[in-house]
């Protein structure tokens, strides 16, 4: 639920954001790739015309013969992969979140998933990270559609030195099944400062709280901290829990996320159709009971503007987290002037 | 004669396996009451050709990785390669009778890879082979061995647009051990192709996209042994196209060039016509 945001708190909460320092996913992920290519020398890399555009150029260069460049066709792209995985290679597609799943899905699930092969799909530029590239590079259903194939997991990492970790569990983990990694492009918070533990399927519990849970993945799990933070400073302990993994999602943090807190709340930069919200909603549906709102994409084209604006004017801010968690928790912002400073 | 082969088979023994092929598929349809009759009878020469004569398979290790491999792109075609399987002794010959029958039979109408042994890759949503032939091939270069991968896709299915970013793909990497086959009957389910979606001039097209490509009777045992034959260790830098003319529904008088035989109902009378048509001994 987007509301609007009392200045007194955007004021306190733009000021936070400032203490963090930020890193470009698309740097990270040419340094990772870089690093990884020693340390794993067995995966190849597969773009689709995006060697500059997805940072995997320095890579490129170092390692021409594992760059397989199919051009502007990510069908072919993906039936390739799968085809390399089949005679027993490991492909890392670098693509753009748009295309990679929209316009390659078929491929995704039949050659890939069905045939049971391990082919990484890395999808930059997803959810507003290229907002002003509009609907046709925004991608906001990626993770609806590829959580519905049977058989893919699909990884949301919150900022570069949580995506580094991640690439690394990828590659490592022994499995027949493709990987979805949902990725960023501009500069992201780093909320982490060294490296993070990621285990596929375990998600991390980031705040602690006993009056309401926030569950976030990818850019919101920064803005799911700063909300926490600012509403500790109110008296109000938001509990905040990174889901990375939304397939399989890890339902008894889910189930535990729920217990002893009056509501919970989950953010995402995603439609609110099919997206992690659904995902949760399907975990509780059993119980236990709770009072839930998703925050996301309402179900429609966004508008076209640089990303940190964008995400704002949608309510995909902390600033939106804190007014809707005094909302759930039936008070009112009034009652915490003091606090908010 | 032992059908679980010792190779290589003369060119009558051949044409008896293609015989049998088609009375294999038909047992199929017949048991599930239905099938792709036409679709399967335009390729039978070109499985068995592949399977009997010319490719490196091993029954006892079927994901040995120096095989050569083969994507059944027109997947709706299945049958014949099952047909070929179950002669080769990669799957039983009793699979033939639960064909369709029931939920989680192990023959289905497309070959899965899940069940199936000696299926290199799951098909049946068309344009998909290719890549995953080229994707093969390509694994095959880098990983410096010797196998060749056959791509068998329908003319019909070089309507969709990701057959042509496979074709531009493997003439970029020079993938000279990568084969395609166009099972060129002239029908899709809807009519003559060229109502439908035309394609030719095909050979012209392919050999724009960098090809070498030969057009062949598809039904000629000969011919196809000759240009179907692996190319290892050759100084060819050219995938190559095998552009076969063949006839719908052939083998059985009454569906050679017949629309609807792309996939129909059988009934007994047409199933015994067929039978006797192909000289069977009764299955």
């Amino acid at each position: 639920m987007n509301k609007s945001i009392p200045q007194d708190i955007a004021s306190t909460i733009s000021e936070r954001r400032k203490n963090y320092t930020q890193k470009a996913i698309r740097g990270q992920f040419g340094e990772t790739m870089v690093a990884l290519a020693t340390s794993h020398p067995n995966f190849l890399v597969l773009t689709s015309d995006l060697m500059y555009a997805t940072g995997i150029d320095s890579f490129g260069a170092l390692h021409p013969e594992r760059l397989i460049n199919l051009g502007i066709a990510e069908q072919n792209m993906t039936g390739v992969a799968a085809g390399l995985a089949l005679c027993g290679k490991l492909p890392i597609v670098c693509g753009y979140a748009a295309f990679t799943t929209l316009r390659a899905v078929e491929q995704a699930k039949l050659d890939a998933a069905y045939n049971n092969v391990k082919v990484i799909f890395t999808a930059q530029s997803a959810g507003l990270s290229y907002g002003v590239g509009g609907p046709t590079h925004q991608t906001y259903e990626d993770i609806a559609i590829m959580r519905a194939i049977p058989n893919m997991i699909v990884l949301v990492p919150s900022d570069a030195i949580e995506m580094d970790s991640c690439l690394h569990a990828a590659l490592e983990i022994e499995t027949s099944s493709p990987i979805y990694i949902r990725l960023g492009r501009g500069p992201e918070y780093n909320f982490n400062s060294s490296y993070v533990p990621f285990q596929i399927g375990k998600s991390t519990q980031l705040r602690d709280g006993k009056d309401i849970s926030i569950l976030a993945n990818g850019s919101m799990v920064f803005e799911a901290i700063l909300a926490s933070d600012f509403l500790a400073g109110c008296g109000i302990g938001a509990r905040v829990l990174n889901l990375h993994t939304v397939k399989p999602i890890d339902r008894d943090a889910v189930r535990e996320a729920a217990i002893g807190v009056e509501a919970m709340l989950v953010i995402e930069e995603h439609s609110v159709i099919g997206g992690l919200g659904g995902a949760v909603l399907e975990c509780l549906a059993e119980g236990p009971a709770i009072r839930v709102r998703r925050i996301g994409i309402e179900d429609c084209f966004p508008p076209i503007g640089p990303t940190r604006e964008l995400r704002m004017s949608l309510g995909l801010s902390a600033e939106n987290l804190v007014v809707n968690a005094f909302d759930l928790l039936g008070q009112t912002i009034e009652k915490h002037p003091a606090k908010i400073n | 004669m032992d059908l679980n082969i010792r190779q290589p088979l003369s060119l009558d023994d051949l044409k008896d396996m293609a015989r049998i092929n088609r009375l294999d598929v038909a047992r199929m349809f017949m048991a599930a009451g239905n099938g792709h009759f036409g679709s399967c009878y335009s390729c039978t020469e070109i499985i068995t050709v592949l399977y009997f004569a010319l490719m490196r398979i091993d029954r006892a290790n079927p994901d040995w990785m120096d095989r050569d491999r083969f994507v059944m792109a027109k997947g709706h075609a299945a049958p014949t390669l099952y047909s070929a399987l179950i002669r080769r002794g990669f799957i039983p010959e009793k699979w033939m009778d639960e064909y369709e029958t029931a939920v989680g039979a192990r023959l289905m109408t497309h070959p899965s890879r899940r069940y199936q042994s000696g299926v290199d890759t799951s098909q049946g949503s068309l344009g998909h082979g290719l890549s995953i032939g080229v994707g093969m091939a390509l694994a095959a270069k880098l990983d410096k061995r010797d196998y060749n991968v056959y791509v068998l896709m329908g003319d019909g299915e070089t309507n969709e647009g990701s057959v042509w970013e496979a074709a531009a793909a493997a003439s970029k990497f020079r993938l000279q051990n990568l084969v395609g086959i166009i099972d060129l009957n002239r029908l899709s389910v809807d009519g003559e192709l060229e109502n439908v979606m035309p394609m030719e001039p095909m050979v012209d097209k392919w050999r724009a996209f960098g090809w070498d490509v030969v057009r062949v009777d598809g039904h000629s045992l000969p011919a196809l042994l000759k240009v179907l034959a692996p190319q290892r260790n050759v100084g060819a830098s050219a995938p190559r196209m095998i552009v076969a003319d063949t006839i719908k529904g052939k083998g059985v008088s009454f569906m050679e060039n017949v629309r609807s035989w792309h996939a129909d109902l059988i009934s007994s009378k047409q199933y015994s016509d067929l039978v006797s048509e192909l000289g069977g001994v009764g299955v």
